[in-house]
């Protein structure tokens, strides 16, 4: 066996796929060319580390829920559902349009409610003229009235007008990213503390939602997320106490590692005494011991 | 006796739809975990699946006489996640949920350095080509035969098995990168890294 073919028949190998005669001439070319060994190796290694790696488990429950609320829909009216139907569409690449929710009753309800107006427009059909002509006259007046808008001179816009319509962009902004904050789904939460770094000047309110979220929220992933937002305000003295205080109530080895990290990137002394408090924490994890040493040398030598 | 997927598909085409039901059964969770694994988000992977089996439905009448349903569904489930990231990011900030806890239950050290072991192979999972990374994520958690992926890809068999060999060594390569950098440091997947 040559060690071009070791690249061909190592999936076949990796998979469980390959003869026994090709299995052992594989195992026996390795032994003898350190090179295809490590190819080997390597590979092998890296497939039984992916098995371990598990997925997580979808919700079942409401999944079912969507496709029942569906099928539901498609069976009151199948002809709807179907496209494609004189066979010229090519069924390997269908595409259109995807609009994601994550909010299953809303999917399954705007279906429903464009099957309810269908209905109605079926079992109405003579007054159908009536109501095109109508929608035809107010589109009409509604045409006129923005032209006549539009045709007249604007005021001349004054600098505190501007800055008015500013801070109420900016107010949004703040409430949208607050309020994503609050939410269940983690994936919205870590959207609104990453958005908080993309506010120009944001409020205290901000400040403090992204110190409650360090500290309470129950996501390892958003907490470790709020603390690179709020490197950002580390010059403030209520986020410089809260990442020291953090340092104390905090129990995720990831989140204490990151708090150790920003208190010695913003070079803070008064965490000295909680980073040695938790160099001798004898319940906390040896990894972050030793990081809480390691930052404690860091900031003396500042 | 069980009546396999082809016709169920088939039915499902010539008008009986509740045959989707036992296809939506058969095949909701690898389609999620396919998803999952390629997305990185728990959310988006179950309103794709939800998509891939409207797209089934609306298209039902394009299903071809044998043709087979596996490579089909996936083909569906790569384009409505094609559909998704169009415009945007395909590879969004990697959620602690996409991931489950490992297998084992060691002590609080152990713990720490599995969570890690985890979170790198995970974080160079995601840094992987994204073609790469499909091939694995079909090989290995899908497990789809290496004729079944070809057909799939719409390469040929051959080129199927030496892919899976340099995607392996890539994230191999990236694995080990990461896991010499210091362990506060994998929390996202990087959107950079090199090629190799």
């Amino acid at each position: 066996m040559r060690c071009e073919d070791t690249s061909a028949k190592l999936a076949d190998y990796l998979a469980g796929t390959l003869s026994d005669a090709d299995r052992q001439a594989l195992e026996s070319h390795a032994r003898s060319c350190a090179a295809c060994r490590e190819e080997l190796e390597g590979a092998r290694d890296m497939w039984e580390r992916l098995a371990h790696l598990r997925s997580a488990a979808p919700d079942a429950q409401a999944m079912r829920s969507r496709f029942d609320a569906m099928m539901g829909e498609a069976m009151r009216e199948p002809g709807i559902a179907s496209e494609g139907s004189g066979g010229a569409a090519d069924a390997r690449t269908p595409r259109f349009a995807v609009a994601p929710t994550h909010e299953p009753p809303l999917r399954s309800a705007l279906p429903a409610a464009r099957g309810r107006a269908s209905r109605w427009m079926r079992r109405h059909r003579a007054v159908r003229p009536l109501l095109q002509a109508a929608a035809a006259a107010i589109l009409v007046i509604v045409g006129i009235q923005v032209g006549r808008q539009m045709s007249t001179p604007a005021p001349i816009t004054r600098a505190s007008d501007v800055t008015a319509l500013r801070d109420e962009v900016r107010d949004l902004r703040q409430m949208v990213t607050l309020s994503l904050m609050q939410q269940q789904s983690v994936t919205e939460r870590l959207k609104g503390v990453s958005w908080s770094s993309q506010l120009d000047q944001p409020g205290n309110e901000v400040v403090s939602a992204l110190i409650d979220t360090l500290m309470h929220d129950a996501n390892v992933n958003v907490r470790l997320a709020s603390i690179d937002a709020l490197k950002r305000f580390a010059e403030r003295e209520v986020v410089r106490s809260a990442a020291v205080r953090a340092l104390d109530t905090q129990e995720s080895p990831l989140v204490q590692m990151a708090l150790i990290d920003f208190v010695v990137e913003t070079q803070d002394r008064e965490a000295l005494e909680a980073l040695r408090r938790l160099s001798r924490d004898d319940e906390a994890n040896e990894a972050v011991r030793a990081r809480a040493s390691w930052g404690i040398n860091h900031l003396e030598a500042a | 006796m069980t009546v396999n997927d082809e016709a169920l598909m088939q039915a499902v085409r010539e008008g009986d739809l509740a045959q989707l039901g036992p296809l939506f059964d058969r095949y909701h969770l690898s389609l999620f975990d396919f998803l999952n694994r390629m997305t990185g988000n728990r959310h988006t992977a179950e309103d794709l699946v939800q998509e891939v089996f409207l797209r089934i439905l609306k298209y039902r009448a394009t299903w071809r006489d044998g043709a087979r349903f596996e490579t089909w569904v996936f083909r569906i489930a790569r384009n409505a996640r094609a559909d998704y990231y169009s415009g945007r990011d395909s590879v969004g900030p990697l959620t602690e949920e996409a991931m489950d806890s490992p297998d084992a239950t060691p002590g609080p050290e152990g713990q720490l350095e599995q969570e890690h072991q985890s979170a790198r192979l995970q974080t160079a999972l995601m840094s992987l080509r994204e073609d790469r990374r499909e091939l694995i994520v079909l090989a290995r958690y899908q497990g789809l035969k290496h004729e079944a992926i070809a057909e799939l890809l719409g390469i040929d068999v051959g080129a199927v098995k030496v892919r899976i060999h340099r995607a392996l060594k890539e994230l191999r390569e990236i694995f080990l990168r990461i896991s010499e950098t210091p362990p506060c440091d994998v929390k996202t997947p990087p959107r950079s890294l090199p090629t190799i």
